[in-house]
């Protein structure tokens, strides 16, 4: 659980971490979908050399992004596999049953693996180097249009904010529970699988408890200070849409039109 | 049981880029049927020691030795569990770890993992809830219906069911009342005496150090910058503040007496003993303090 590295933000100043994260969110998502606009080695290389300049701009070190893909490790290599023995077309190195190997597989499950580590290492530098609140709060503005249409934005951001908020606290009890119980005789995910079932009960029923309880005093807490929706709230962190903001956003224009030149 | 631990070195999330090193070097003994209590700031380390005493942290490096049971770096899990079994935890806020539908039942839940039948960990149950003075009216109600105090006797119960012969206790009056920790203090006395547990108390409040350890272990920033007794430690006060700690009210009170010019031997640590010393000096003087 410790080693989650998605969603921990890295405290900094850097030229990344001072950008409007509405900025920062419009462009990751932005990222995801061009990345799928590559698919030759120019436009992939194009995109990583990218992906590194935002990188060493963060001022963090490119060890926080290779962790980060560690807990998806497994998802990549199925979907790799995937690729090398399903793909048809090119020429066929190997065949058994249905599994053929070519080189057109190959190709595809290296373009498959560098789309992963793109799309992580880009995520992962947002929320590496934007506060969670930040990231509700971005949301919130960006997604203000659809009120027009009765999406309750507001209220979707507040639960957003306050279930990131909790995250942390949720992980601290749930390793202090465990411990408890594990002081207590438990053995968490050891013995048959019943006795793992069971095991989860002495866990999981403290945590709800408190869970209700956080929710029940934070709930008077807000409407003891006045919350009453969303509607007209003021913000305390003002977003302000600056200049490397904008220099970002025609970055991203003009590498738009360079990968529909070099694709293939 | 006695234990012994030797140069224990432990790094949080060891081997990631948020790795931190909580304790550095640290070596000391427990002897059997001793009081320790083991103060320092907030964030020194305190709470990661005790976890390694039974087990729920393994050292990064150094060994840690609890009777015959050595633990290391590599010592495996299913080999703890010995460990586990006498060594008793009551965490920070232990009502945290409630459960189960009644209160009878939480009790007898730590017995029944460690091999009790039923029956056997009902009795112990309905003897530990005595013990804690908890009345028999509420063994069959679900701990959450009690009282924050109810539930905290109910969960330290819950941790004396498995009869333990070490007790480590993190902070466990914190939040109650001041009349609820005076009982809950006397209580964990009256098991040092009567049940010759050992007890490895990590506490906040100096007065209870005074009144009740007899072994003093203080920590900063993850090392071990004292181990002695009581008196020892509080016979300097400059030093404490020199480390965020403060001196027992007893002590505090007669260290201002002395810069008045009341000549102690020695600051005495408990009421009775200031009470012994300033009677003493009444009878060398001939009353001639009252004047
Ligand atoms: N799960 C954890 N992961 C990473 N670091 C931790 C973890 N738990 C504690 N630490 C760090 O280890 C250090 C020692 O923490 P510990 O909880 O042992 O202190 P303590 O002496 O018990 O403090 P307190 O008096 O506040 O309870 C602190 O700097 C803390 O931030
Ligand atoms: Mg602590």
């Amino acid at each position: 659980m410790d080693k989650m590295l998605l969603g921990r933000y890295i405290n900094g100043d850097s030229l990344i971490h001072r950008m409007d994260p509405r900025a920062k969110l419009f462009l990751s998502f932005y990222f995801i979908v061009i990345v799928f606009l590559c698919n030759n080695w120019q436009t992939y290389v194009l995109m990583a050399a990218l992906v590194l300049l935002f990188i060493k701009l963060s001022d963090i070190s490119l060890g926080f992004f290779i962790k980060g893909v560690r807990p998806l490790i497994w998802l990549i290599l199925f979907t790799v596999l995937l690729q090398i023995f399903f793909s048809s077309g090119g020429n066929v190195y190997w065949q058994w049953g249905p599994f053929t190997v070519t080189d057109r597989g190959l190709l595809n499950a290296v373009f498959v693996f560098c789309r992963f580590v793109l799309i992580i290492f880009m995520s992962t530098l947002l929320t590496l180097t934007t506060t969670p609140i930040e990231i509700s709060d971005g949301l919130e503005s960006l997604l203000k249009p659809l009120t027009k249409i009765k999406v309750p934005v507001y209220e979707i951001a507040l639960m957003l904010s306050i279930a990131l908020r909790f995250v942390p606290t949720l992980m601290d009890e749930t390793t202090k529970i465990m411990n408890a119980q594990r002081a207590r005789g438990v053995n968490f995910g050891e013995g048959s699988l019943i006795k793992q079932i069971k095991s989860v009960i002495p866990l999981l029923i403290p945590l709800f408890v408190s869970s209700f309880n956080r929710a029940e005093d934070l709930a008077t807490a807000m409407e003891a200070r006045g919350y009453h929706g969303g509607e007209g709230r003021t913000k305390y962190r003002k977003q302000e849409w600056k200049q490397n903001d904008t220099i970002g956003v025609i970055l991203f224009i003009v590498l738009t039109a360079a990968l529909i030149f070099l694709r293939s | 049981m006695s234990i012994h631990i030797e140069k224990l070195n432990y790094v949080y999330q060891s081997g990631t880029p948020f790795s931190h090193r909580a304790l550095t070097d640290v070596s000391l003994d427990i002897a059997d049927n001793t009081y320790t209590a083991i103060i320092g700031h907030t964030g020194s380390g305190k709470s990661t020691l005790l976890q390694h005493l039974n087990g729920l942290l393994k050292p990064t490096s150094g060994s840690l030795t609890v009777e015959n049971n050595k633990i290391t770096a590599e010592t495996k899990n299913k080999e703890l569990n010995d460990l586990r079994r006498h060594v008793g935890f009551v965490f920070q806020f232990p009502e945290a770890q409630l459960f189960e539908e009644t209160v009878l039942k939480d009790i007898a839940f730590a017995p029944k993992n460690f091999g009790k039948s039923d029956e056997e960990a009902e009795q112990i149950a309905v003897k530990m809830a005595k013990l804690v003075g908890l009345p028999d009216s509420v063994l069959q109600k679900s701990p959450f219906e009690l009282s924050g105090g109810q539930m905290r006797r109910v969960a330290i119960a819950g941790v004396l069911a498995m009869e333990p012969q070490i007790l480590v206790l993190d902070e466990p009056t914190a939040g109650l009342d001041p009349k609820g920790r005076l009982e809950m203090m006397e209580m964990f006395d009256r098991l040092h005496k009567e049940q010759h547990l050992t007890i490895i108390l990590v506490t906040h409040q100096m007065n209870d150090v005074a009144n009740y350890a007899d072994h003093v272990i203080v920590m900063e920033k993850g090392r071990v910058i004292a181990d002695s007794q009581p008196a020892e430690i509080f016979s300097d006060p400059e030093w404490l503040k020199a480390h965020h700690l403060g001196l027992p009210q007893t002590t505090a009170f007669a260290a201002k007496l002395q810069q008045q010019g009341v000549p102690f031997k020695t600051l005495p640590l408990t009421e009775a003993q200031l009470a012994a010393q300033l009677a003493d000096m009444m009878n060398e003087q001939g009353g001639g303090l009252r004047g």
